[in-house]
């Protein structure tokens, strides 16, 4: 025994015990999130539950099992049912039932022990509405033009709709929409003349004409428009609800129909990875419970971009001066330690300090001096994502310091002495062969600044992350980039999604689908910088003396 | 005592005994470098004390001596390298065109292009082997194709290494053996045309085959430049040098031609360190 613990073999397994222990949990997580995130794209089967309570009253319920669950008789002993004495658990079952318009809860829990009958009835289906969520139950009938037509013509239907719906879209978003813009543009270059006093009648009857121009092109386009939404309203479909109500729903908020029961394997797949898509490149609906989280993916990695933009110069430059040209003595050395503590200084006293320098400090003057026509609305001077990407550019700019120090100081001396002995100058030494060597170690810290930015969400609540935005800060109008816009977030659409919404059970598994979608990517970007990083390693690589 | 005839290993066809110069007496024309009164100190320590000697041009001359003699310092004040050494402080002069080179006007980096220098271990730069030799040039701002292949090729060939890379210019320069990589620093030395090649231990890092080459080439880059080596093995002080200078903590002990210093040396400690006495 004393001759194994001198072997150093305990020592052995402990570490690769930890390093186990880590594996485990990471790999863990990442599967507890993926198989309850991706079940959500899953086609699941509708089912019709016969139900019979002790009262002798029948009923029936549709919906989809979202989950089942065992629980101690014990428990339910107030509701005095008639159970075998020696039965000591019961299965319940959590039905999705959808129908928000006739019942109060899309959610019921039903007992196994009142079921008398489950099937599967092969023409239930699943109606995805753009309000009120799911419905569930049989097609009674359709009407087109106030026609009954036959079933058979639904995909038809719904095609044409799509199509309409698609025009309006492209209507109300680009063409409407940079109307509006061109409009808000000119009130407010006229508020800017009026108040330099230099609104000349001239200048107010050309600002005037556009006006009225560009009012004319928005009558026509909103008639266009009408024209649009009249036609995609003109049929519906009744649907027979569980308790046998019949339900009109007009086409104009059907988004999808499906047979659930009637999918072949190779449906369900197809169905799987179209509503992964769909969860990708779509827009939110229904207070974000519903539909896509494109403008948070979009908003994650643009702030994450801007900030890598921000962070990498000003590292690399503060780390080149601290370990080339600021001289070896004290102040250097607090001034190194500093930087080092910053990174330890809590999340959220970043967002606090974002909102009070960038946001009221600089993006109030900014308004001050460049957007007075526009005030009292603030322009900069309200969270954004130019602040955002600030805040955390400062947030983790000692890692990328930290990591080009690091990198400086581990390239030999003689890297240096062999240049400027063929007679280059220090900032030419730092510029042809310095930096290039350090380039892998600048990366690294690059990685870390991403996989630390990627993930913060409590300074980003203060400096420029909503709910819900309306526009992508990037769009076709002039500038393109606005880098004053609000922007979504992955991660502030969990805690959104999962903690504020009104339906917190329908949205349980879009947090872990989203959750899903941060973590892949946060590791795709971090891939991409590793990837740099190692293609830089090889080419800069040291001979091992 | 064992006796070492010197240039019995040398190679080439130069006549075994040449007409030694006269050390003390050389016409400024023979003059490469001329070293007055240097003292060197780190910080409160004294390195070198008061050396006083005279380079001559066109011939190569080696120090030698046991470690910690002083013999790299001495080396490095010649470019300059002292400066990057913190606390490190200079007094008198080394005269390059009798001007001396520690005068406050001089422009260090001009001067280290004139006085080339190769380091103990071989040090090419993370890039091609040709932009490894062309760096000194575009250092000085030539950015024309053809003249940096031209004197890309010059270098290489003057260096003995054409004939093993001229296929694979564009490939990394860490690719290379080690004697080869120490062929391409000197290559990318004498690429800038300088008046003085400064060696410091060249071939204390490679194995005896790439030794020999190396001395070889030392041989024929005397030719063209003046050349100054460090090296703490006597046979090839014997083989490659002209001039011999023995120092021994920080002094200049003896300084005369190869031949004189290690068959007839003057001074007991040259004779005790020649003869392994110590060292």
């Amino acid at each position: 025994m004393n001759k194994w613990f001198k072997s150093g073999a305990p020592w052995i397994w402990l570490s690769a015990g930890g390093v186990s222990i880590s594996l485990i949990s990471v790999l863990g997580l990442l599967w507890l999130i993926a198989s309850r995130g991706l079940s959500y794209f899953w086609p699941s089967e509708l089912y019709q539950f016969d139900l019979l309570d002790k009262n002798g009253v029948k009923s029936v319920v549709i919906g989809e099992i979202y989950d089942r669950e065992e629980i101690p008789v014990g428990q339910l002993a107030h509701l005095n049912l008639d159970l075998d004495p020696e039965q000591e658990v019961l299965e319940r079952l959590l039905i999705k039932t959808g129908n928000r318009e006739l019942v109060s809860l899309d959610f019921r829990w039903l007992l196994s022990h009142n079921i008398t009958n489950t099937q599967k009835p092969k023409d239930l289906v699943v109606v995805e509405r753009r309000t009120h969520g799911n419905f569930y139950g049989y097609i009674d009938s359709m009407v087109v033009d106030g026609n009954e037509v036959a079933v058979n013509k639904l995909a038809e239907l719904l095609t044409r709709v799509e199509r309409f719906q698609q025009q309006i879209d492209e209507l109300q978003k680009s063409d409407i929409g940079a109307i509006n813009y061109q409009l808000e543009r000119l009130r407010l270059k006229a508020r800017k003349y009026q108040l330099q006093d230099k609104l000349t009648p001239e200048r107010q009857a050309k600002i005037d004409s556009e006006v009225v121009n560009l009012n004319q092109r928005y009558a026509k386009l909103e008639q266009e428009l009408m024209g649009y939404r009249e036609e995609i309203s003109r049929d519906h479909i009744v649907m027979r609800a569980m308790d046998g109500q019949l339900v009109t729903i007009n086409f104009e908020y059907i988004l999808k129909v499906t047979f659930n029961n009637q999918l072949s394997l190779l449906e369900k797949v197809s169905t799987f990875f179209s509503q992964i898509g769909g969860f990708i490149i779509e827009d939110p609906r229904e207070a974000n419970t519903e539909g896509g989280v494109f403008p948070a993916i979009f908003g994650t990695v643009l702030m994450v971009l801007l900030m890598t933009v921000i962070v990498s110069p000003l590292g690399v430059i503060a780390a080149i001066y601290l370990h080339e040209y600021a001289g070896k003595n004290a102040f250097t050395k607090l001034l190194r330690i500093s930087v080092i503590n910053l990174a330890g200084v809590p999340s959220i006293v970043y967002g606090v300090f974002g909102l009070g320098f960038f946001v009221y400090m600089v993006g109030g003057s900014l308004d001050q001096l460049f957007y007075s026509e526009n005030l009292p609305s603030p322009t900069f001077g309200t969270p954004g994502v130019l602040w955002s990407s600030l805040t955390l550019a400062i947030l983790t700019l000692p890692v990328v310091i930290v990591s080009t120090e690091e990198g400086l100081s581990r390239i030999p001396l003689e890297m240096r002495y062999g240049s400027l002995a063929l007679g280059a100058t220090k900032a030419e030494t730092l510029w042809r062969i310095i930096l290039p060597i350090a380039s892998p170690a600048i990366m690294t810290g690059i990685i870390l600044a991403i996989a630390r930015a990627a993930g913060e969400v409590a300074p980003l609540m203060l400096v420029g992350v909503v709910k819900m935005a309306p526009n992508l800060p990037l769009d076709g109008n002039f500038p393109f980039l606005h880098l004053d816009r609000k922007f979504m977030h992955l991660g502030f659409h969990i805690y959104d999604v999962g903690f504020q919404s009104p339906n917190v059970e329908a949205a349980r598994p879009l947090v872990f689908a989203t959750a899903l979608l941060l973590v892949s990517i946060i590791v795709a970007l971090n891939m991409t910088a590793v990837s740099i990083r190692n293609r830089l390693r090889e080419k800069y690589k040291m001979l091992e003396h | 005592m064992i006796s070492i005839s010197p240039k019995a290993l040398a190679t080439g066809s130069e006549p075994l005994i040449k007409t030694p110069l006269d050390l003390n007496n050389l016409s400024p024309e023979q003059v490469a470098l001329d070293i007055n009164k240097l003292n060197l100190y780190y910080g409160k320590k004294q390195a070198l004390n008061n050396i006083t000697m005279s380079i001559p041009k066109g011939q190569v001359t080696a120090f030698i001596g046991p470690s910690g003699c002083g013999k790299s310092t001495l080396l490095r004040c010649i470019n300059r390298m002292n400066d990057l050494v913190d606390d490190c402080h200079i007094s008198g002069e080394i005269n390059l065109h009798g001007n001396n080179i520690y005068n406050k006007h001089v422009d260090v980096a001009e001067l280290r292009r004139k006085v080339g220098m190769v380091f103990q271990r071989p040090n090419p730069f993370p890039k091609t082997i040709y932009e490894n030799v062309v760096y000194g040039l575009r250092i000085m701002g030539e950015n024309n194709r053809r003249r940096l292949d031209e004197a890309a090729e010059q270098s290489l060939r003057s260096a003995a290494l054409w004939n093993e890379v001229k296929d694979r210019l564009h490939e990394s320069a860490l690719g290379l053996s080690g004697g080869q990589q120490q062929r391409l620093v000197i290559a990318r030395a004498i690429a800038i045309q300088p008046e003085v090649l400064l060696l410091d231990e060249p071939t204390s890092a490679l194995d005896p085959i790439s030794t020999l080459v190396i001395e070889e080439l030392i041989n024929d880059l005397k030719k063209q430049f003046t050349v100054v080596i460090v090296t703490h093995n006597m046979q090839q002080a014997a083989r490659v040098s002209d001039q011999t200078a023995f120092m021994y903590m920080g002094d200049l002990i003896e300084y005369s031609d190869t031949n004189t210093l290690f068959t007839t040396p003057l001074k007991k400690k040259t004779e005790d360190y020649i003869t392994g006495r110590y060292g």
